[in-house]
């Protein structure tokens, strides 16, 4: 089986990095591959100019998907331990086991058994021991899966004090605003293969649109109106807000003064780019398509029409 | 390759902590602290037990004219001229008067035997022994002989010759042993060398498998919590591999280390034990059978054979991908482990049988085989050393296919592989050990 092929991207040092695909698109095993716990068939993996296999371990810091500590063990001894095998001297574990603690509200967790904790609480205590050794380049599989608001904002803090203190933070994850709030640029996979990366910037801005979200006093009034306007087409026409897509070339105000040309009393007009999330359904479930129609094709099945 | 050190340090010292503080540790630990003492206290056990007070005879003089000194003579030639030894357990000689009181008397059980002295027709003496003992029972024998020579003085006596103290004066006799290291050994010790051999296979065994089982079990477990992800990104399956086996190992030796220290103090009180208890002047007794090159031989095969062993098995256990598969995955080392146990329960009634010796080579076996012929008979310097060797170079071809194993099993989750995927994994292109 193929998990991965030909995923190529880069990450630019100092960056907070966003690694997006749906389950099963290979992200785990991409970060596998970089760490060099798993061989790839070909193609290299190299950070500032170094193959992985000839970097020391050191530069990795990782926090794997499927959360393992040795449950019998202390807060404190589990913590020594891994640093120990990274070669930090158990004085400078213990004080930074002690900040961490403190930063994320357990300083009394040090000598309790990794088993009395709750599974969010052991995340910490996971997130910890991936940066004991203070590695240049933190990866982390789904770091904010099963944590709580409060413990999801602690650990977005922690991401952006480590990426202040010149971190490198590659992370993958299902939630997009987690990745807007934080990510400066991303790669999103899709069944091996990266199908965009790049800047977030860059990345919206390569949609060739702009979406406008508009609000209106008007109730019942219909949108029909704003399809006339030339290029502008309704992506979503909620109870709140319409949305609305427009070519990058065109202008998005045309649509404010076609509104106020109406009469409409408008109390919400915003221009933006594409949300990750538009973005993220775009390029994957287009490949999902793409895929149902070349499977159907290549086993001579009628074929729909697309139109 | 990255160098092993100190990362198996590391690893070492986490296995270490862990199986120290483990409970069960602690029992089997005091169990067998235990088991060394009560072996060390053994051939004492044997003494006290086995009846080491006097055989006492009821002598009965029913000839007219007995020798006047029948009493004292026989007295000496069953006790020798020093009277009751240490060893010798000895003889009680009574005179009794009435011939059917002496009878009673043992059947009574209050003497052990009734020696009638008379005088045949022929005028030689006869003698008739009542006790509850066949003619080949020991004491029996030593009374035939003494009354032999008492016969003998008789006739001696009745021919005129007077210097009867220079006529039975001791020969001159000097024993040469053929293994002069085997001398002196009572059948007391001779059993409890057997007994020893045996109690030193059994603890190998025990060890062996139980710890084996926990190294894989170990492995398995870091497996199926993940905690085996993070290892592997700090260290590589070589250091997690050696750290583990040498963790494992050191705990090992803190448990034999323990057992020789009970024994030692078991061997050390013996002396002052058996003056209090037999009254016998210390420093009398033997160590039976715990000599230097024992201890030393059991120590060495113990220690490398659990190396061995665990080695292999924290490889096999990286195939398991649940805790509950770990026991069908490891069972090939499990019946290698019982063939060696079996083979020496039958090599310690001839260990000096040819496949005992042949087996006693082959590096899965020597760790049972080794100390127990060591225990039981005479193994020359050579082969001790042959046999060191050999599990040496197997040591070091354990660990580097169980690193193979290791590095291509931790991260296959999921299925359960069979053996013909653990070879693949193992020898095949996305197998390496760095």
């Amino acid at each position: 089986m193929t998990a991965l092929d030909e995923a190529s991207f880069t990450v630019e040092p100092g960056r907070i990095f966003g690694l997006l695909g749906a389950n099963g698109a290979g992200k785990t095993t991409c970060m596998r591959i970089v760490l060099d716990i798993l061989e790839s068939d070909g193609g290299s993996v190299t950070w500032e100019g170094m193959r992985n296999s000839e970097l020391p371990r050191r530069t990795w810091g990782y926090l794997p998907e499927e959360r393992g500590l040795y449950t019998r063990m202390r807060v404190m001894e589990v913590l020594r331990f891994f640093a120990a095998l990274y070669g930090v001297p158990e004085a400078r574990a213990t004080a930074e086991v002690e900040e961490w603690l403190e930063r994320f509200h357990v300083p009394d967790y040090r000598d309790r058994k990794i088993e009395e904790l709750s599974k969010g609480n052991q995340q910490k205590i996971q997130f910890i021991a991936a940066i004991l050794h203070d590695p240049d380049v933190l990866i982390m599989d789904e770091p904010f899966s099963g944590l709580d608001p409060v413990n999801v904002q602690l650990l977005k803090e922690a991401f952006l004090e480590m990426r202040d203190r010149g971190k490198t933070l590659i992370f993958s994850t299902h939630q997009m605003e987690t990745v807007e709030e934080l990510c400066e640029a991303i790669a999103i996979l899709d069944r091996g293969k990266v199908v965009v990366s790049g800047a977030v910037r860059d990345v919206k801005r390569a949609m060739g649109r702009q979406v406008v979200r508009l609000a209106t006093d008007g109730d019942g009034r219909g949108t029909e109106w704003l399809t006339q306007i030339p290029g502008v087409t309704i992506t979503q026409d909620r109870e709140d807000y319409v949305e609305l897509t427009v070519p990058s070339g065109s202008d998005p105000e045309a649509i404010l003064r076609a509104a106020l040309a109406r009469d409409e009393r408008v109390t919400r007009f915003e221009i933006g780019d594409p949300s990750l999330e538009e973005i993220f359904i775009e390029y994957v479930g287009r490949r999902d398509l793409e895929e149902e129609r070349h499977l159907a094709a290549g086993s001579g099945a009628p074929t729909e029409d697309p139109s | 390759m990255r160098s092993l050190f100190p990362n198996a340090w590391v690893v070492a010292r986490r296995e270490y902590g862990v199986r120290v503080k483990n409970r069960t540790f602690a029992i089997l630990t005091i169990g067998l602290m235990l088991v060394g003492l009560g072996l060390a206290f053994a051939p004492l056990l044997f003494r006290v037990l086995g009846g080491d007070e006097p055989t006492r005879i009821g002598v009965v003089l029913q000839a007219t004219d007995p020798p006047a000194n029948a009493i004292s003579f026989l007295d000496q030639s069953l006790n020798g001229t020093g009277g009751t030894t240490a060893t010798g357990g000895g003889y009680a000689l009574e005179t009794i008067t009435d011939a059917a009181s002496a009878r009673q008397q043992v059947t009574d059980g209050t003497l052990d035997g009734a020696l009638a002295i008379g005088r045949n027709a022929s005028g030689e003496l006869s003698f008739d022994y009542f006790a509850d003992a066949s003619s080949t029972n020991r004491s029996v024998l030593a009374i035939q002989s003494a009354v032999s020579s008492l016969v003998v003085s008789d006739r001696l006596t009745a021919r005129g010759v007077t210097d009867l103290q220079r006529v039975f004066a001791p020969a001159s006799f000097a024993l040469e042993p053929l293994h002069p290291d085997q001398q002196d050994r009572s059948p007391e010790e001779l059993v409890s060398g057997y007994l020893l051999g045996i109690v030193l296979v059994v603890v190998t065994f025990m060890a062996i498998i139980m710890y084996g089982n926990w190294v894989a079990v170990g492995v398995a477990e870091e497996k199926s919590s993940r905690v085996m992800e993070l290892l592997i990104t700090a260290a590589t399956p070589r250091q997690l591999l050696f750290g583990k086996v040498l963790g494992n190992g050191a705990a090992g030796l803190t448990q034999y280390l323990s057992i020789v220290v009970a024994a030692v103090v078991g061997l050390v009180a013996q002396g002052p034990l058996s003056q209090a208890l037999l009254n016998e002047p210390a420093g009398t007794t033997d160590f039976a059978g715990l000599t230097a090159p024992v201890l030393i031989t059991f120590g060495v095969f113990f220690v490398t054979g659990f190396i061995l062993y665990c080695t292999l098995y924290a490889g096999l256990g990286a195939m398991a991908s649940r805790q509950e598969d770990v026991q069908q995955i490891v069972m090939p080392m499990t019946v290698v482990g019982m063939v060696g146990y079996f083979a020496s329960f039958a090599a310690a009634q001839s260990p000096d049988a040819a496949w005992a010796k042949l087996l006693s080579f082959i590096p899965f076996f020597s760790p049972y085989l080794m100390p127990l012929r060591v225990v039981n008979g005479s193994v020359g310097l050579p082969e001790l050393a042959l046999a060191v060797a050999l599990m040496l170079v197997f040591i070091w071809l354990a660990i580097i296919v169980a690193a193979r194993i290791y590095a291509a099993g931790v991260l296959l989750y999921g299925q359960r592989p069979g053996f013909r995927t653990v070879l693949a994994a193992t020898f095949g292109s996305s197998a390496r050990a760095r």
